[in-house]
């Protein structure tokens, strides 16, 4: 009795307290509902600005919108007359979260001196901190969760967050990050969103590219050379990166099937998982071979890093270029102006001192991809006449996109910094869509994210007034068709 | 005043003097050469396509050249295909297609070689190719000075030759034009005590004989199939360098120079490097060698330019070194403005370069306000000139005979035909204080126009001048 009692009583707290929390969490009821947001200026980013128009948010997704739809019956109407909508900020270079270098690798170095020998495969020995080729290390795995930059960050309007690895050459797999996320898991929308390169004007790094970007086109050559008999076995196992990759491609359609919160995502995270641990507390980072290696014995074992680099000349994967320079971007040009592969390119700040990238316009456009800059103007070298990096590109034909930062105290100043450059001629769906669209194919989510279209993920920033007047304000941020709330 | 009637006067020289020798500077419609290129591309055409792309033609028109070699020429064109001077001389005919730069009433001269310098894009150590900078700002600072190239890196020291260093061009925006070559000097100290001098005396005897091994080696190899090259004896590279002609030895004299700002007299430890038993002893070197040196700083090196010109030896000097004599030791009788011009008189290439401990360093460098003080390589031949130097010569101290002391005066220095297009439009004459570039052609681009950078854009020489009047 006495037993049956105690699990009654249990299943009714639990009730309780689910009811509870279903009360407690208007978005999960909202939710239902679909939201109309009526007489609204729609800045779809995609197409054309709709003036006054209604934008209605289904399931998570933008339902329809345009001038002329009707909102449907029984939405929860949100009358939006003089607010603009745009779409959520995309951050596709940050490193919110993560406190100076690329954790593992400091890790590895500082307390398994003694393994240092065995695990640097390249032959760069000698120069400690130098460049490695780490490709495949991910980024995700050195995040601790529970931090309320995230959150911060997504109140400020970044609702696609990217995290950036960091080191010279092959630094790792950046990660996409859902910044509503409390755990890991919910935080990881993909573990693998890109490869990071960083170019630097140095030796070590220059002879690294030359020398590894040639073994990953061996190795590519080798890939489309017919498997001999024994192979068709292996080249699965083996391929467990690039297996990663290509159901990594339709990433951004499979992210649109999957529910807004708490739902994992799905098997590429799960499989790794393991692998990861053993990585993390093995404190190899780029020791990965090793992890690798029992998978498949028969052959030699893969360098999972140039696993990771051969799929990224086959285009299976896309790569954020980092060169802060003219100068670097002269000698990138020299040692791997003509390795192709998909590519954004990151210019981390103005650097006068070895040139802005409007100094070389023509190389620019040579390596034909979006550039992602810091949202300021520059100045011309030790002087005070500013110059517009951002118009000059644009000018010139190049996709701009904009850096939003990994502080929520500088995203929350980003649209004043926008207001300046558009001030300075720069045209304003241009500075606006570098802020969003732009980023978002970056990061290879611009089918779900990144413009207002409909079937794409609402991700959306309600403002009253203009964005891009000082007296415009951001007044809610929706993340996948939820309001977020304004308190953590 | 008395610059410019030296001027007037190595004008006449030089116009007087240099009329029959201008073959080095074609006149008119070349005889030989055109027409072998213009036969060339029609007959490599169809098969060359190294051929197919047509030159670039730049062409300096009408002012006053100065060659670097000591020559001048009024009124005179300098002509570019691409990265190479073409022609000097006076109605030359120019190519369909050519960029004409007008330069009557200016000075034309070959770009200024820096001997010591630092900065200006050139990385802090080797391997310099990979770490040069070709937006440098302080590049631009460089050419406003008139440099176009310069020695980066260091020149050496010690008891043994060594030193890493690069000959860096000033080509903006050209990564792969900044570094002409890389270790074409190896330094040494003197004084140096009496085994390591008979260490190197031991190394050059190894070295000789490694070279001869050499030169024997193809006959061996054609006797016997199975012979081994000789090796490289251990340390001597440098060495062996230097005899091949592939590099330059520099011999450090010590400091010595007089601080404006406190320190006094202090050279190499207490040594008294820059004597001229130290002068003699760095000439013994050069014997051993074989080959001239070149002597870095000798302050007492007027006392025995003969000898320094016996050896074929060569100096790197700064005229305003100032080092007071020593009352007590008569051997050191301190620094004489008129260094540069007795060494010359005696036929002692010498290369000038600022002061040591002025403006921030030994060497040409953009440490601060290159340009702005008097710390350019063109003022400090006006020193030399002061001193006594022959005008004509002074420009070759920081042109030709700079780019001998490097190594590199095979490619720069001067303005003849086949060398590097590195040519500057001044608008007066090369040493004048006020005298400013106005355009720097780098490899046959423009890289510098006063007119267009934020450096002196607002400085108008000749509105200054007339207020001054």
């Amino acid at each position: 009795m006495s037993l049956q009692h105690t699990t009654l009583r249990a299943l009714l707290a639990m009730a309780a307290s689910i009811a509870c929390a279903v009360a407690q969490d208007p978005a999960t009821i909202t939710d239902r509902r679909p939201v109309a947001f009526t007489n609204a200026r729609i800045l779809t980013m995609s197409g054309n600005t709709i003036e006054r128009g209604t934008l209605v948010v289904k399931n998570g997704k933008i339902d329809a919108l345009g001038a002329d739809v009707t909102a449907p019956a029984g939405a929860r109407i949100v009358d939006g007359t003089g607010m603009t909508i745009m779409p959520g900020l995309v951050s596709a270079w940050s490193r919110a979260g993560l406190g100076g270098q690329a954790a593992p690798r400091n890790d590895a170095g500082a307390s398994r001196r003694g393994n240092r020998g065995q695990q640097a495969p390249m032959p760069m020995g000698g120069g400690g901190g130098g460049a490695q080729n780490r490709a495949a290390t991910k980024v995700i795995e050195s995040i601790y969760p529970k931090q309320e930059v995230f959150g911060d960050l997504l109140r400020t309007g970044i609702t696609s967050l990217a995290l950036t690895p960091q080191g010279s050459a092959f630094p790792g797999l950046g990660a996409l990050l859902r910044p509503d996320g409390k755990t890991l898991e919910q935080l990881t929308a993909r573990d693998d969103a890109f490869v990071m390169v960083t170019m630097a004007r140095e030796q070590q790094t220059k002879k690294l590219f030359s020398e590894t970007f040639e073994k990953a086109k061996k190795l590519v050559e080798e890939r489309k050379k017919p498997p001999e008999a024994p192979k068709p076995a292996e080249a699965p196992a083996g391929d467990q990166k690039a297996g990663e990759a290509k159901p990594g491609e339709p990433k951004p359609g499979e992210a649109k099937t999957e529910p807004p919160k708490g739902e994992q995502p799905p098997k590429p995270e799960d499989k790794p998982k393991p692998d990861e641990k053993k990585e993390g507390q093995g404190g190899q980072g780029q020791g990965a071979p090793g992890a690798q290696a029992p998978a498949k014995k028969p052959e030699a074992p893969k360098d999972p890093n140039l696993e990771v680099l051969a799929d990224l000349l086959e285009g299976k994967r896309k790569a954020i270029l980092q060169i802060d320079s003219a100068a670097d971007l002269l000698h990138w040009e020299a040692v791997a102006g003509e390795v192709k592969f998909p590519r954004t390119l990151v210019v981390s700040r103005h650097d006068t001192m070895s040139g802005t990238m409007d100094v070389v316009l023509d190389q620019l456009k040579a390596m034909k991809c979006a550039v992602l800059m810091q949202p300021d103007l520059s100045s011309l070298p030790r002087s005070r006449f500013l110059t517009h990096p951002a118009k000059r590109l644009h000018d010139a034909g190049i996709e701009v996109g904009f850096l939003l930062g990994d502080n929520p105290n500088t995203t929350r100043v980003l649209f004043f910094r926008l207001m300046e450059l558009v001030r300075s001629g720069l045209p304003a769906d241009v500075a606006l869509r570098g802020v969003t669209l732009v980023p978002a194919k970056a990061l290879g989510i611009e089918a779900r994210t990144g413009s207002l279209e409909v079937g794409k993920d609402a991700d959306l920033l309600v403002f009253r007034g203009d964005p891009l007047t000082p007296t415009g304000e951001l007044q809610s941020v929706w993340l996948a068709g939820r309001e977020v709330p304004q308190q953590p | 005043m008395r610059i410019q009637a030296i001027l007037a006067l190595a004008v006449l020289a030089t116009t007087l003097v240099d009329l029959p020798a201008q073959g080095r500077g074609r006149r008119g419609p070349r005889p030989g050469d055109p027409n072998a290129e213009a036969a060339t591309p029609p007959v490599a055409a169809p098969a060359a396509p190294a051929e197919t792309k047509p030159k670039h033609y730049l062409a300096i028109v009408g002012g006053d050249v100065y060659l670097g070699t000591g020559q001048r020429l009024t009124g005179a064109s300098v002509l570019i295909a691409d990265d190479k001077i073409e022609a000097v001389g006076h109605n030359l005919t120019l190519p369909e297609g050519t960029t004409v730069i007008d330069a009557k009433g200016k000075v034309v001269s070959p770009g200024f070689v820096a001997v010591i310098g630092a900065g200006m894009g050139a990385g802090r150590s080797a391997p310099f190719a990979d770490a040069v900078n070709p937006f440098d700002p302080e590049i631009k600072q460089g050419l406003a000075a008139g440099i176009t190239s310069f020695l980066a890196g260091s020149t050496g020291g010690g008891s043994a030759p060594s030193g890493s260093n690069a000959v860096i061009k000033l080509a903006y925006g050209d990564v792969k034009a900044m570094v002409v070559q890389e270790d074409s000097v190896v330094g040494m100290s003197v004084p140096l005590p009496l085994a390591d001098r008979e260490k190197f005396a031991d190394t050059v005897k190894k070295a000789r004989e490694y070279l001869a091994a050499i030169e024997e080696f193809p006959k061996k190899k054609a006797a016997d199939a199975n012979a081994k090259e000789p090796p490289m004896p251990g340390g001597a590279d440098k060495v062996v360098a230097i005899l091949r002609g592939k590099a330059r030895l520099w011999v450090s004299l010590g400091g010595g120079g007089f601080n404006p700002f406190g320190g006094g007299r202090r050279g190499g430890g207490g040594a008294r490097a820059n004597d001229i038993e130290g002068i003699r002893q760095a000439l013994e070197l050069s014997k051993l060698l074989g080959q001239g040196i070149v002597l870095q700083k000798p302050t007492s090196a007027w006392l025995v330019p003969d000898e320094i010109a016996a050896t074929g030896s060569m100096v790197v000097l700064s005229p305003r070194d100032r080092m007071p004599a020593d009352p007590t030791d008569p051997d050191h009788t301190g620094s004489n403005l008129a260094s540069a011009a007795i060494l010359a008189a005696a036929g002692v290439p010498i290369a000038v370069t600022c002061p040591v401990g002025m403006f921030g360093g030994a060497g040409v460098g953009t440490g601060g306000i290159l340009g702005q003080d008097l710390n350019t390589p063109q003022i400090d031949a006006a020193f030399a000139v002061r001193g006594g130097l022959d005008n004509r010569k002074a420009l070759r101290t920081i042109t030709l005979d700079s780019a001998k002391m490097i190594g590199a005066d095979a490619r720069i220095g001067s303005l003849e035909v086949g060398k590097d297009a590195d040519v500057l439009i001044l608008d007066g004459d090369p040493l004048h204080y006020s005298t400013f570039v106005e355009t720097a052609v780098v490899n046959g681009k423009v890289v510098y126009e006063k007119g267009k950078e934020t450096l002196y854009s607002h400085i108008d020489r000749h509105t200054d001048r007339q207020n001054a009047r």
